[in-house]
């Protein structure tokens, strides 16, 4: 599939609507069955892959509809990991998870996810998977001597997820890492084990790593500084981050590191409920052009849309569509 | 019936208490309550915590609900500290009389007295425009009274200002900086806010003991402090200025609604590292709801003046009782300057805020269209919310609170913090013990805030909350609530 120059694509998730995450509670309460919450889910991955095609997005997501947040939709799945069903009060509540012995090599299952993704849309679809480094953060380990020696077990089940992906035809993988600007020092471990999750994974790695959105909040703040130059030895094609809520300062640093990678540039601030326009949008791609070829660069959200009524979600993507469709224009394309 | 018994510490209501069941069950006998009244009837005693307050010694409350029989039925609420020894049965049937028969009929026009609005949740009642007036016009209110507004308050003193309290908060805060240092990510600018600025006291004694610590510790963190203060009386922060006199470069003064510090400070979205407000959600308007049965009621109010005394004050001004009411609304919309005579005019005012009263009537939520619900209630939350609360009870929605918490938090930044001391409801089932307002402070409106309600609204977007009792002054009611971005 050919995508036009500046594809414009998702972070992951697409906006949680109200309804959903008050089936999803009954369904906690037992008040729905596991066979109703499934078709329930089914529906709203269709409407949110209507409303990404609607909006004009060139690679969509499923929209993570089935989660209910990033960490636990794999941590459940995860072989060898003990989850506390009683520690969460809402379903987008992070569970209690813990490991107490060493992992078993196992896929996680979730490649039926993208299969019925493609099985819907002529799109070019991207599937995320939470990255070995913040899963590992939300573990409590009580078997391995040291947080990378968990996360490199992690990274090597969660390759063999990947591999099911690609079977699956996922030609476009993303890898949600949120936790490195909480944590920078962890960067020389986490980068090796962030090239063990991609190895031999024949597909196009793309690597988010934002400042956190947890209930549409940021976690942290700083610069992208931190990532430099040890992100550079990560084997993976695309870094996608956050520009619009915190401006483009950071992109000085694609000039000053030259780095390897493509560039996905967020240019929707996913933590705000008013929505850019169309021109906004184009300028924030310009600017990031000053620093990246065009040829190198996707157009993106900050981050996932999950905390956004899905009016604004669908606003803001067709802002984001309009506006790099200004920018092709300027490029001659 | 249900008979609910609260007790009021160190006072002696037994002997009234037994009066009550007695001369309820007398009245059934003697044909003034149907027996399907008194099998769905609710009695509440003690139903009153403020000495100064809205009601009579004994309030009915019809309940309005199309499912209900053609019967009305009603509750009762008893202050056992107003009603005479013996005089129960009188107030009773005073109070039931409009209800039972004529159900509908209001005490004021009953007794002729004055009735000065319709029905409507207590957040548009006209009580709140008296409250406004006063905090518009605190100095014309305390040159009457001849003392400040803290004096109404326990203990005569704000707990905002109590020493070792805000000498706590410094230290906390210090603790807070410091740590951001250590992770390199101590911002340029730390942005300090507080709503709600009384005399400034608070302010004052914060800066104080930040800029000493600071100075003792040799961190650098006073110079970065933006210190905001806010509040929606320009009068107020006038006042608040001598206090912070020494601070100036730290100082910004802000006219803003506590309702939605965002409207002003969006700017400062993210950014703020500590919001402090003390008794200020007690003081925003608000609603109650009850549950009876498993049915959710709205209870709507409407003040009058009862009869006696709209004499009373008609007499004392040497006005017509029929001019009373458009009395009060030019009060209400020009001050008392209108009377000509100031003084006179303060008078006025004080006295007709004295006499006000409310009358309730419940009226079942599946009866009311959405709109009519207060601010952006949504009832299946609520119900959600009630799941671990008591099966009947009557409590607070507190939306002016809840509006202004949830237009508070998106200032906080990542590791910021909003503390608030106020009269918190910690637990639902602490509605089952007694009655929390409202009730008159001076010439204000002092309400509990639903805490309960509170932490569920923040626990679903994302912040911890949690209660402290405030330790610094023996018997104190406030807690402390504190509020930090979840994990």
């Amino acid at each position: 599939m050919t995508l036009p120059i500046l594809p414009t694509s998702v972070v992951g998730s697409y906006s949680m609507p109200g309804w959903l995450e008050r089936l999803k509670t009954e369904y906690f309460a037992r008040r729905i069955s596991r066979h109703d919450l499934d078709e329930i889910h089914d529906n709203a991955v269709k409407a949110a892959i209507k409303d990404q095609e609607a909006a004009g997005v060139d690679v969509i997501t499923d929209g993570e509809m089935r989660r209910d947040n990033m960490m636990d939709y794999f941590l459940e799945r995860l072989a060898g990991v003990q989850i506390d069903r009683s520690s969460k009060k809402f379903y987008y509540d992070f569970y209690n998870s813990s490991v107490q012995g060493k992992l078993p090599m196992a896929p996680v299952g979730v490649a039926a996810d993208f299969r019925f993704l493609k099985s819907f849309t002529d799109r070019e679809a991207k599937f995320c998977v939470t990255g070995p480094h913040a899963l590992t953060k939300r573990i409590h380990n009580e078997y391995y001597p040291s947080e990378e020696a968990l996360a490199t077990d992690l990274a090597r089940a969660l390759n063999l997820e990947l591999k099911e992906l690609v079977k699956a035809g996922a030609r476009i993988i993303q890898i949600d890492e949120p936790y490195y600007s909480g944590f920078p020092d962890d960067l020389d471990w986490s980068v090796k084990v962030l090239n063990t999750l991609a190895e031999g994974v024949d597909a196009k790695i793309v690597v988010h790593i934002c400042y956190g959105n947890r209930y549409g909040k940021p976690s942290w703040e700083g610069s992208y500084r931190y990532l430099f130059p040890r992100i550079l030895d990560a084997k993976v094609h695309q870094l996608t981050l956050e520009f619009a809520r915190r401006g483009g300062e950071d992109l000085d640093l694609f000039r000053e590191f030259k780095p390897p990678f493509e560039l996905g540039v967020g240019v929707i601030d996913v933590k705000t409920q008013a929505v850019e326009t169309p021109d906004m949008v184009a300028d924030r791609v310009r600017k990031a052009l000053e620093f990246v070829p065009a040829e190198r660069v996707t157009v993106l959200p900050d981050c996932g849309c999950f905390h956004l009524p899905r009016d604004i979600a669908f606003a803001k993507l067709c802002a984001m569509v309009e506006g790099t469709r200004l920018v092709r224009k300027e490029l001659g394309h | 019936m249900i008979l609910q018994m609260n007790h009021l510490p160190r006072k002696t209501s037994a002997a009234s208490a037994e009066e009550v069941v007695a001369t309820l069950q007398s009245l059934l006998e003697e044909g003034h309550l149907e027996p399907e009244q008194f099998a769905n009837l609710y009695v509440h005693l003690d139903w009153i915590q403020y000495r100064n307050n809205f009601r009579e010694p004994v309030t009915v409350v019809p309940i309005a609900d199309e499912k209900a029989g053609k019967i009305p039925f009603f509750e009762a609420h008893v202050d056992l500290r107003q009603v005479a020894p013996g005089g129960f049965r009188a107030e009773m049937l005073k109070a039931m009389t409009p209800t039972n028969p004529g159900f509908g009929r209001h005490p004021a026009e009953y007794e002729g007295g004055i009735r000065l609005e319709d029905f409507g949740p207590f957040r548009g009642s006209i009580v709140w425009r008296f409250n406004h007036l006063y905090w518009q016009r605190l100095a014309e209110w305390e040159g009457s009274t001849g003392h400040g507004y803290e004096a109404a308050l326990p203990g005569g003193r704000s707990d905002a200002n109590h020493p070792q309290a805000v000498a706590d908060g410094v230290a906390d805060f210090w603790t807070l900086a410091r740590d951001l240092e250590m992770k390199k990510q101590l911002p340029p600018e730390l942005f300090v806010l507080e709503i709600g600025v009384g005399m400034g006291t608070r302010a004052g004694l914060w800066l104080d003991g930040f800029r000493k610590l600071d100075q003792e510790r040799g961190t650098n963190y006073y110079a970065r402090v933006r210190f905001l203060l806010g509040d929606y009386s320009p009068a107020t922060l006038e006042r608040s200025k001598a206090a912070v006199a020494g601070h100036r470069e730290q100082c910004s003064f802000v006219v803003m609604d506590a309702l939605n510090p965002m409207q002003t400070l969006s700017f400062l979205r993210h950014k703020v590292l500590h919001i402090h407000m003390t008794n200020v959600y007690d003081n925003l308007p608000d609603e109650e709801m009850a549950r009876r049965d498993g049915r959710l009621f709205l209870v709507e109010a409407r003040a009058y003046l009862p009869s006696c005394e709209a004499e009373r004050i008609a007499r004392e001004f040497a006005l017509p009782e029929r001019d009373l009411r458009r009395c009060i609304e030019r009060l209400l919309e020009e001050g008392p300057g209108h009377f000509g005579d100031h003084a006179r005019g303060v008078e006025f005012w004080r006295q007709v805020w004295g006499a006000l009263r409310l009358e309730e009537r419940m009226v079942c939520v599946d009866d009311l269209p959405a709109e009519a619900l207060p601010g952006e209630l949504d009832v299946n939350r609520l119900e959600e919310a009630l799941r671990e609360a008591p099966s009947d009870l009557r409590f607070h929605v507190n939306s002016g609170a809840m509006e202004s918490f949830r237009n508070t938090l998106p200032l906080l930044s990542t590791r910021g913090y909003l503390q608030v001391q106020d009269i918190f409801v910690t637990r639902w089932s602490e509605y089952r013990l007694k009655f929390h307002g409202p009730g008159k402070l001076d010439g204000s409106i002092v309400n509990w805030v639903n805490g309960a309600l509170l932490r569920e609204t923040a626990e679903r977007t994302g912040f911890d909350v949690h209660f402290a009792p405030f330790r610094y002054r023996e018997g104190s009611h406030t807690s402390i609530l504190f509020t930090t971005q979840r994990e």
